[in-house]
Protein backbone atom coordinates (compact mmCIF):
# COMPACT_ATOMS: atom_id res chain seq x y z
CA UNK A 1 0.00 0.00 0.00
CA UNK A 2 1.27 3.21 -0.64
CA UNK A 3 -0.16 6.90 0.83
CA UNK A 4 -0.58 9.21 -2.46
CA UNK A 5 -0.10 13.12 -0.55
CA UNK A 6 -0.98 15.47 -3.19
CA UNK A 7 0.90 18.69 -3.07
CA UNK A 8 -1.57 21.61 -3.73
CA UNK A 9 -1.74 23.28 -7.25
CA UNK A 10 -0.37 26.76 -5.36
CA UNK A 11 1.07 25.39 -1.87
CA UNK A 12 1.67 27.90 0.83
CA UNK A 13 0.96 28.43 4.30
CA UNK A 14 -3.03 27.98 3.77
CA UNK A 15 -3.02 24.90 1.47
CA UNK A 16 -0.39 23.30 3.60
CA UNK A 17 -3.28 21.98 5.97
CA UNK A 18 -4.64 20.19 3.06
CA UNK A 19 -1.04 18.24 2.90
CA UNK A 20 -0.33 18.17 6.64
CA UNK A 21 -3.99 16.15 6.55
CA UNK A 22 -2.85 13.78 4.12
CA UNK A 23 -0.56 12.14 6.36
CA UNK A 24 -3.08 11.02 8.19
CA UNK A 25 -1.46 9.37 11.80
CA UNK A 26 2.24 10.15 12.24
CA UNK A 27 3.99 8.91 11.37
CA UNK A 28 2.25 6.98 8.27
CA UNK A 29 2.59 3.18 8.30
CA UNK A 30 2.07 3.25 4.59
CA UNK A 31 5.05 4.18 1.88
CA UNK A 32 4.43 7.68 1.17
CA UNK A 33 4.30 9.41 -2.60
CA UNK A 34 4.19 13.00 -2.52
CA UNK A 35 3.04 13.71 -5.76
CA UNK A 36 4.06 17.23 -6.81
CA UNK A 37 2.99 16.72 -10.20
CA UNK A 38 -0.16 19.12 -10.32
CA UNK A 39 2.05 21.75 -8.83
CA UNK A 40 1.65 25.03 -10.26
CA UNK A 41 3.78 27.42 -7.78
CA UNK A 42 5.29 26.99 -4.01
CA UNK A 43 5.94 29.22 -1.60
CA UNK A 44 9.63 28.69 0.32
CA UNK A 45 7.37 27.45 3.28
CA UNK A 46 5.63 24.94 0.95
CA UNK A 47 8.84 23.26 -0.28
CA UNK A 48 10.66 23.33 3.41
CA UNK A 49 7.22 21.08 4.25
CA UNK A 50 8.15 18.76 1.97
CA UNK A 51 11.43 18.73 2.74
CA UNK A 52 10.29 18.59 6.78
CA UNK A 53 7.89 15.56 6.20
CA UNK A 54 10.87 13.56 4.49
CA UNK A 55 12.91 14.01 7.53
CA UNK A 56 10.90 13.37 9.94
CA UNK A 57 9.62 9.79 7.89
CA UNK A 58 13.72 9.53 7.40
CA UNK A 59 13.98 9.53 11.02
CA UNK A 60 11.07 7.56 12.05
CA UNK A 61 12.75 4.91 9.87
CA UNK A 62 9.90 4.38 7.10
CA UNK A 63 10.49 3.52 4.11
CA UNK A 64 12.02 6.01 1.91
CA UNK A 65 9.31 8.39 0.45
CA UNK A 66 8.54 8.92 -3.36
CA UNK A 67 8.07 12.23 -4.91
CA UNK A 68 7.19 12.76 -8.62
CA UNK A 69 8.56 16.16 -9.40
CA UNK A 70 5.81 18.92 -10.89
CA UNK A 71 4.55 18.29 -14.51
CA UNK A 72 5.48 22.05 -15.35
CA UNK A 73 8.94 22.45 -16.51
CA UNK A 74 8.83 26.73 -15.52
CA UNK A 75 7.81 25.37 -11.64
CA UNK A 76 10.61 21.99 -12.11
CA UNK A 77 13.28 25.03 -12.90
CA UNK A 78 12.03 27.53 -9.68
CA UNK A 79 12.07 24.48 -7.53
CA UNK A 80 15.87 23.71 -8.83
CA UNK A 81 16.84 27.01 -8.50
CA UNK A 82 15.91 27.76 -5.31
CA UNK A 83 17.97 24.05 -4.29
CA UNK A 84 14.59 22.02 -3.25
CA UNK A 85 15.33 19.07 -5.38
CA UNK A 86 19.70 19.31 -3.89
CA UNK A 87 17.89 18.42 -0.95
CA UNK A 88 14.99 16.44 -1.73
CA UNK A 89 17.46 14.03 -3.61
CA UNK A 90 18.90 12.93 -0.08
CA UNK A 91 15.16 12.31 1.63
CA UNK A 92 13.24 11.38 -1.42
CA UNK A 93 13.38 8.44 -3.99
CA UNK A 94 12.74 11.44 -7.09
CA UNK A 95 10.87 10.54 -10.02
CA UNK A 96 10.93 13.12 -13.10
CA UNK A 97 13.14 15.16 -15.32
CA UNK A 98 15.13 17.30 -12.73
CA UNK A 99 17.01 20.06 -14.40
CA UNK A 100 20.35 21.87 -13.54
CA UNK A 101 19.86 24.39 -11.29
CA UNK A 102 19.95 28.19 -13.47
CA UNK A 103 21.76 30.72 -12.72
CA UNK A 104 21.97 34.33 -12.88
CA UNK A 105 19.68 37.04 -10.91
CA UNK A 106 16.39 35.78 -9.21
CA UNK A 107 14.09 36.82 -6.51
CA UNK A 108 15.49 33.91 -4.37
CA UNK A 109 17.34 35.40 -1.60
CA UNK A 110 18.50 32.37 0.38
CA UNK A 111 18.14 29.01 -1.36
CA UNK A 112 17.03 26.34 0.80
CA UNK A 113 19.51 25.21 3.38
CA UNK A 114 19.77 23.16 6.00
CA UNK A 115 20.51 24.57 9.70
CA UNK A 116 21.86 21.77 11.69
CA UNK A 117 24.21 23.76 14.38
CA UNK A 118 25.36 27.57 15.08
CA UNK A 119 28.22 27.60 12.05
CA UNK A 120 24.94 27.37 9.76
CA UNK A 121 22.98 30.30 11.24
CA UNK A 122 26.54 32.55 10.94
CA UNK A 123 26.87 31.42 7.10
CA UNK A 124 22.76 31.99 6.47
CA UNK A 125 23.54 35.49 7.81
CA UNK A 126 26.58 36.22 6.08
CA UNK A 127 25.12 34.94 2.69
CA UNK A 128 21.83 37.06 3.04
CA UNK A 129 23.65 40.19 4.11
CA UNK A 130 24.78 40.12 0.13
CA UNK A 131 21.03 40.03 -1.39
CA UNK A 132 19.14 41.75 1.36
CA UNK A 133 20.10 45.08 0.91
CA UNK A 134 19.28 44.72 -2.80
CA UNK A 135 15.71 43.36 -2.37
CA UNK A 136 14.66 45.00 0.94
CA UNK A 137 15.67 48.63 0.27
CA UNK A 138 16.18 48.46 -3.52
CA UNK A 139 13.03 46.64 -4.41
CA UNK A 140 10.64 46.74 -1.47
CA UNK A 141 11.03 50.29 -0.28
CA UNK A 142 12.48 49.89 3.50
CA UNK A 143 14.77 51.75 5.26
CA UNK A 144 18.24 50.30 5.03
CA UNK A 145 17.97 49.87 8.63
CA UNK A 146 14.95 47.41 7.99
CA UNK A 147 17.65 45.13 6.18
CA UNK A 148 19.66 44.39 9.53
CA UNK A 149 16.85 43.95 11.10
CA UNK A 150 15.50 41.34 8.70
CA UNK A 151 18.97 39.71 9.29
CA UNK A 152 18.44 39.62 12.15
CA UNK A 153 14.59 38.26 12.45
CA UNK A 154 16.30 35.21 10.12
CA UNK A 155 19.27 34.60 12.70
CA UNK A 156 16.91 34.57 15.55
CA UNK A 157 14.22 32.21 13.71
CA UNK A 158 17.32 29.90 12.80
CA UNK A 159 18.52 29.55 15.84
CA UNK A 160 15.45 28.60 17.46
CA UNK A 161 15.86 24.97 15.69
CA UNK A 162 19.46 25.02 16.80
CA UNK A 163 18.40 25.23 20.02
CA UNK A 164 14.87 23.78 20.79
CA UNK A 165 14.12 21.47 17.59
CA UNK A 166 16.51 18.25 18.85
CA UNK A 167 17.17 18.05 15.33
CA UNK A 168 17.82 20.21 12.07
CA UNK A 169 15.77 22.08 9.79
CA UNK A 170 15.73 24.36 6.95
CA UNK A 171 15.51 27.97 6.04
CA UNK A 172 15.04 29.55 2.55
CA UNK A 173 14.58 33.17 1.67
CA UNK A 174 12.42 34.75 -1.34
CA UNK A 175 10.56 37.69 -2.73
CA UNK A 176 7.65 37.41 -4.60
CA UNK A 177 4.42 39.37 -5.48
CA UNK A 178 1.81 38.72 -2.99
CA UNK A 179 -1.34 39.50 -5.35
CA UNK A 180 -4.26 37.29 -3.26
CA UNK A 181 -3.97 38.89 0.05
CA UNK A 182 -1.78 42.03 -0.55
CA UNK A 183 -1.35 43.20 -3.95
CA UNK A 184 2.42 44.13 -3.02
CA UNK A 185 5.70 42.35 -3.42
CA UNK A 186 7.06 40.54 0.01
CA UNK A 187 10.24 39.28 1.56
CA UNK A 188 9.38 36.01 3.28
CA UNK A 189 11.73 33.67 5.61
CA UNK A 190 10.45 30.07 5.66
CA UNK A 191 12.05 28.07 8.27
CA UNK A 192 10.77 24.40 9.56
CA UNK A 193 11.99 21.54 11.54
CA UNK A 194 11.09 18.25 12.41
CA UNK A 195 11.92 18.46 15.98
CA UNK A 196 9.78 17.95 19.01
CA UNK A 197 7.54 21.06 18.77
CA UNK A 198 6.78 23.80 20.77
CA UNK A 199 4.25 21.65 22.80
CA UNK A 200 7.08 19.80 23.96
CA UNK A 201 10.10 21.93 23.93
CA UNK A 202 7.51 23.71 27.07
CA UNK A 203 5.93 21.34 28.16
CA UNK A 204 8.50 20.46 31.43
CA UNK A 205 8.08 24.46 32.47
CA UNK A 206 4.84 25.54 31.21
CA UNK A 207 2.53 22.44 31.11
CA UNK A 208 1.38 22.77 34.73
CA UNK A 209 1.02 26.72 34.60
CA UNK A 210 -1.80 26.21 32.00
CA UNK A 211 -3.37 23.67 33.41
CA UNK A 212 -6.06 21.54 31.26
CA UNK A 213 -5.21 24.27 28.50
CA UNK A 214 -2.02 22.99 27.84
CA UNK A 215 -1.17 22.14 23.82
CA UNK A 216 0.23 22.78 21.03
CA UNK A 217 -1.78 26.45 20.78
CA UNK A 218 -1.31 26.94 24.43
CA UNK A 219 2.57 26.03 23.78
CA UNK A 220 2.53 28.79 21.26
CA UNK A 221 0.89 30.94 22.89
CA UNK A 222 3.36 31.06 25.59
CA UNK A 223 6.17 31.54 23.25
CA UNK A 224 4.85 33.90 21.14
CA UNK A 225 2.99 35.89 22.82
CA UNK A 226 4.36 35.74 26.50
CA UNK A 227 8.40 35.69 25.09
CA UNK A 228 8.44 32.29 27.22
CA UNK A 229 11.54 29.73 26.58
CA UNK A 230 12.51 26.71 28.18
CA UNK A 231 15.34 27.94 29.67
CA UNK A 232 15.85 29.33 33.15
CA UNK A 233 17.78 31.81 31.89
CA UNK A 234 15.91 35.20 32.25
CA UNK A 235 17.69 36.61 29.27
CA UNK A 236 15.98 34.02 27.41
CA UNK A 237 13.07 34.20 24.96
CA UNK A 238 13.60 37.69 23.68
CA UNK A 239 14.40 36.60 20.48
CA UNK A 240 10.32 36.44 19.40
CA UNK A 241 9.79 39.60 21.12
CA UNK A 242 12.22 41.27 19.52
CA UNK A 243 10.85 39.99 15.84
CA UNK A 244 7.63 41.03 16.53
CA UNK A 245 8.65 44.51 17.62
CA UNK A 246 10.31 44.62 14.11
CA UNK A 247 7.29 43.38 12.11
CA UNK A 248 4.88 45.46 13.75
CA UNK A 249 7.27 47.90 12.99
CA UNK A 250 6.97 47.33 8.96
CA UNK A 251 3.38 45.81 9.06
CA UNK A 252 4.78 42.32 8.65
CA UNK A 253 3.41 39.16 10.01
CA UNK A 254 4.32 36.23 11.64
CA UNK A 255 2.73 32.53 12.16
CA UNK A 256 4.16 29.80 13.61
CA UNK A 257 2.33 25.84 12.77
CA UNK A 258 3.18 23.41 15.43
CA UNK A 259 1.70 19.79 16.05
CA UNK A 260 -1.88 20.68 15.55
CA UNK A 261 -2.09 24.20 16.28
CA UNK A 262 -0.96 27.62 14.32
CA UNK A 263 -0.96 30.70 16.05
CA UNK A 264 0.02 34.19 13.91
CA UNK A 265 0.41 38.10 14.66
CA UNK A 266 -1.98 39.10 11.55
CA UNK A 267 -1.13 42.70 10.68
CA UNK A 268 -4.08 45.35 9.14
CA UNK A 269 -3.65 44.28 5.46
CA UNK A 270 -4.50 40.18 6.54
CA UNK A 271 -7.82 38.50 6.89
CA UNK A 272 -5.83 35.31 8.84
CA UNK A 273 -6.97 33.98 12.03
CA UNK A 274 -4.87 34.50 14.98
CA UNK A 275 -5.07 30.91 16.61
CA UNK A 276 -5.85 27.72 14.77
CA UNK A 277 -6.06 24.52 16.89
CA UNK A 278 -7.11 20.77 16.16
CA UNK A 279 -5.41 20.88 12.78
CA UNK A 280 -4.07 17.75 11.60
CA UNK A 281 -1.03 17.12 12.86
CA UNK A 282 2.60 17.53 11.30
CA UNK A 283 5.81 16.80 12.69
CA UNK A 284 8.11 19.80 14.20
CA UNK A 285 7.86 23.71 13.70
CA UNK A 286 7.04 25.96 10.85
CA UNK A 287 7.38 29.22 10.65
CA UNK A 288 6.34 32.37 8.17
CA UNK A 289 7.98 34.99 8.24
CA UNK A 290 6.21 37.81 5.73
CA UNK A 291 7.28 41.63 4.64
CA UNK A 292 5.21 43.68 2.26
CA UNK A 293 6.88 46.10 0.32
CA UNK A 294 5.79 49.49 1.85
CA UNK A 295 2.80 51.53 0.71
CA UNK A 296 3.63 54.28 -1.47
CA UNK A 297 2.75 56.84 1.18
CA UNK A 298 4.93 55.45 3.52
CA UNK A 299 7.90 55.61 1.16
CA UNK B 1 42.99 54.16 32.52
CA UNK B 2 40.96 53.05 29.73
CA UNK B 3 41.50 49.66 27.85
CA UNK B 4 40.18 49.61 24.51
CA UNK B 5 38.58 46.21 23.94
CA UNK B 6 37.94 45.54 19.98
CA UNK B 7 34.65 43.38 19.38
CA UNK B 8 35.26 42.81 15.73
CA UNK B 9 39.25 41.40 16.29
CA UNK B 10 37.77 39.00 19.76
CA UNK B 11 35.10 37.95 16.72
CA UNK B 12 37.60 36.81 14.70
CA UNK B 13 40.24 35.04 16.94
CA UNK B 14 37.37 33.39 18.43
CA UNK B 15 35.60 31.96 15.22
CA UNK B 16 37.73 29.87 12.68
CA UNK B 17 35.69 31.83 10.24
CA UNK B 18 35.99 35.56 9.17
CA UNK B 19 32.67 36.59 10.12
CA UNK B 20 31.52 40.10 10.91
CA UNK B 21 28.59 39.18 12.33
CA UNK B 22 27.92 39.09 15.89
CA UNK B 23 25.06 36.13 15.82
CA UNK B 24 24.08 33.29 17.94
CA UNK B 25 23.93 32.48 21.74
CA UNK B 26 27.30 30.17 21.66
CA UNK B 27 29.79 32.66 19.75
CA UNK B 28 28.43 35.57 22.46
CA UNK B 29 29.39 33.58 25.32
CA UNK B 30 32.51 33.47 23.89
CA UNK B 31 33.22 36.56 23.07
CA UNK B 32 32.11 37.51 26.54
CA UNK B 33 34.85 34.89 27.88
CA UNK B 34 37.32 36.55 25.84
CA UNK B 35 36.27 40.10 27.24
CA UNK B 36 36.62 39.03 31.04
CA UNK B 37 39.55 36.78 30.42
CA UNK B 38 40.97 40.49 28.94
CA UNK B 39 39.37 42.45 32.16
CA UNK B 40 41.17 39.07 34.47
CA UNK B 41 44.45 40.39 33.11
CA UNK B 42 44.24 44.53 32.68
CA UNK B 43 44.60 46.82 35.19
CA UNK B 44 42.51 49.68 33.65
CA UNK B 45 39.47 51.19 35.07
CA UNK B 46 36.93 51.68 32.25
CA UNK B 47 36.88 49.05 29.70
CA UNK B 48 35.47 50.88 26.17
CA UNK B 49 34.24 48.11 24.06
CA UNK B 50 34.35 48.91 20.54
CA UNK B 51 31.51 47.10 18.34
CA UNK B 52 32.94 49.29 15.09
CA UNK B 53 33.88 46.16 13.34
CA UNK B 54 30.56 44.44 13.68
CA UNK B 55 28.15 44.35 11.15
CA UNK B 56 24.76 42.48 12.76
CA UNK B 57 24.65 41.57 16.43
CA UNK B 58 21.32 39.73 16.91
CA UNK B 59 19.40 39.51 20.36
CA UNK B 60 20.82 36.59 21.38
CA UNK B 61 24.36 37.94 21.24
CA UNK B 62 23.35 41.21 22.52
CA UNK B 63 22.15 39.29 25.59
CA UNK B 64 24.95 36.80 26.07
CA UNK B 65 27.74 39.49 25.38
CA UNK B 66 26.39 42.86 27.06
CA UNK B 67 23.59 41.88 29.72
CA UNK B 68 25.25 38.89 31.20
CA UNK B 69 28.76 41.08 31.01
CA UNK B 70 27.04 43.17 33.10
CA UNK B 71 24.83 41.09 35.02
CA UNK B 72 28.96 39.56 36.20
CA UNK B 73 29.26 42.67 38.02
CA UNK B 74 31.59 41.22 40.56
CA UNK B 75 33.62 39.67 37.52
CA UNK B 76 34.23 43.12 36.65
CA UNK B 77 36.17 44.12 39.98
CA UNK B 78 34.66 47.49 39.66
CA UNK B 79 35.54 48.57 36.61
CA UNK B 80 33.24 50.85 34.49
CA UNK B 81 32.09 49.43 30.76
CA UNK B 82 31.40 51.75 28.01
CA UNK B 83 29.61 50.99 24.62
CA UNK B 84 31.28 52.06 21.47
CA UNK B 85 31.02 52.26 17.60
CA UNK B 86 27.32 51.42 17.32
CA UNK B 87 25.17 51.56 14.81
CA UNK B 88 21.92 52.17 15.21
CA UNK B 89 20.39 48.68 14.81
CA UNK B 90 22.92 47.67 17.44
CA UNK B 91 22.05 49.96 19.71
CA UNK B 92 18.35 49.30 19.32
CA UNK B 93 19.83 45.55 19.99
CA UNK B 94 21.20 46.46 23.28
CA UNK B 95 19.08 48.25 24.54
CA UNK B 96 16.35 45.84 24.09
CA UNK B 97 17.87 43.46 25.85
CA UNK B 98 18.87 45.49 28.61
CA UNK B 99 15.89 47.19 29.07
CA UNK B 100 14.44 43.66 29.29
CA UNK B 101 16.89 42.86 32.33
CA UNK B 102 17.16 46.58 34.27
CA UNK B 103 20.03 47.07 33.54
CA UNK B 104 22.22 49.89 31.95
CA UNK B 105 25.10 50.97 29.99
CA UNK B 106 26.85 53.79 28.56
CA UNK B 107 27.78 54.01 25.20
CA UNK B 108 29.70 56.68 22.84
CA UNK B 109 27.89 57.09 19.44
CA UNK B 110 29.63 59.00 16.86
CA UNK B 111 26.72 60.63 15.64
CA UNK B 112 26.60 62.28 19.17
CA UNK B 113 29.93 64.17 18.54
CA UNK B 114 31.02 61.98 21.59
CA UNK B 115 28.52 62.96 24.64
CA UNK B 116 27.67 59.83 26.53
CA UNK B 117 23.98 58.26 25.83
CA UNK B 118 22.43 55.87 28.48
CA UNK B 119 21.55 52.30 27.00
CA UNK B 120 19.21 50.14 28.68
CA UNK B 121 16.70 50.70 31.67
CA UNK B 122 17.00 53.44 34.24
CA UNK B 123 14.49 55.62 36.04
CA UNK B 124 13.19 59.31 34.62
CA UNK B 125 15.05 61.04 37.30
CA UNK B 126 18.35 58.91 36.71
CA UNK B 127 18.35 59.97 33.05
CA UNK B 128 17.55 63.55 33.57
CA UNK B 129 20.59 63.22 36.44
CA UNK B 130 23.19 61.47 33.97
CA UNK B 131 22.31 64.07 31.47
CA UNK B 132 22.91 67.19 34.06
CA UNK B 133 26.18 65.34 34.64
CA UNK B 134 27.14 65.12 31.32
CA UNK B 135 26.93 68.49 30.87
CA UNK B 136 27.70 70.13 33.67
CA UNK B 137 30.44 67.76 35.39
CA UNK B 138 30.89 66.44 38.73
CA UNK B 139 28.14 67.26 40.79
CA UNK B 140 26.87 66.90 44.37
CA UNK B 141 23.14 65.46 45.08
CA UNK B 142 22.49 69.40 46.61
CA UNK B 143 24.35 70.46 43.32
CA UNK B 144 22.20 68.70 41.61
CA UNK B 145 19.14 69.43 43.11
CA UNK B 146 19.74 73.20 42.70
CA UNK B 147 20.09 72.72 38.77
CA UNK B 148 16.98 70.41 38.60
CA UNK B 149 15.16 72.15 40.51
CA UNK B 150 14.71 69.15 42.75
CA UNK B 151 14.24 68.41 46.46
CA UNK B 152 17.72 67.12 47.95
CA UNK B 153 16.55 63.53 48.28
CA UNK B 154 15.20 62.79 44.94
CA UNK B 155 18.49 63.92 43.63
CA UNK B 156 20.18 61.60 46.18
CA UNK B 157 17.99 59.02 45.00
CA UNK B 158 18.84 59.97 41.33
CA UNK B 159 22.58 59.59 41.47
CA UNK B 160 23.13 56.58 43.90
CA UNK B 161 20.43 54.66 40.70
CA UNK B 162 23.61 56.03 38.49
CA UNK B 163 26.24 54.72 40.84
CA UNK B 164 24.33 50.94 41.39
CA UNK B 165 24.68 50.95 37.71
CA UNK B 166 27.79 51.81 37.45
CA UNK B 167 27.16 54.56 35.29
CA UNK B 168 28.96 57.81 37.14
CA UNK B 169 32.23 57.37 39.02
CA UNK B 170 32.22 58.47 42.88
CA UNK B 171 34.34 61.09 44.12
CA UNK B 172 33.78 61.82 48.06
CA UNK B 173 30.35 64.15 47.67
CA UNK B 174 30.43 64.25 44.18
CA UNK B 175 29.47 61.83 41.21
CA UNK B 176 30.81 62.18 37.65
CA UNK B 177 30.50 60.91 34.56
CA UNK B 178 32.92 58.23 33.30
CA UNK B 179 36.41 59.51 32.34
CA UNK B 180 36.66 58.83 28.78
CA UNK B 181 39.64 60.23 27.70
Amino acid sequence: MTRVIEVPATFDDRSFESFAAAFGEWPPEEKVLVDARGAQWASPYGLLGILTAGQALAEARRERPLLTAPTSEDVRRYWARIGFFRYAEELFEVHGKIPRAPTGPSDVLLDVTPIRGTDDVHAVVEKISESAARILHGELGLEMKATMRFSMALSESCQNIVEHAGTSGWVAVQAYTFRRRLGRRVAVIAVSDAGIGFRRSLESTQAKRFGERWGDGAALEAALIQNVSRFRDPGRGQGLAAIKRFLDQWQGKISIRSGTARLAIVPAWDEDVPLSEHLPFFPGAQVQILIPAQADETR
Amino acid sequence: MIQTIRIGHLLRETVATPYRHLVTRPTGAAIRGRIQAVLAASECLTALLDFSGIELLDFSCADEVVAKLLLAAEDRDGRFLVLCGLREDQHEAIEHVLTHHHLAVTALRDEDDGTPRLLGWVTADAHAAFGCLCERGALSAGELAAALDWPSARAEAALEALAGHRLVQTDGERCCPLPLA
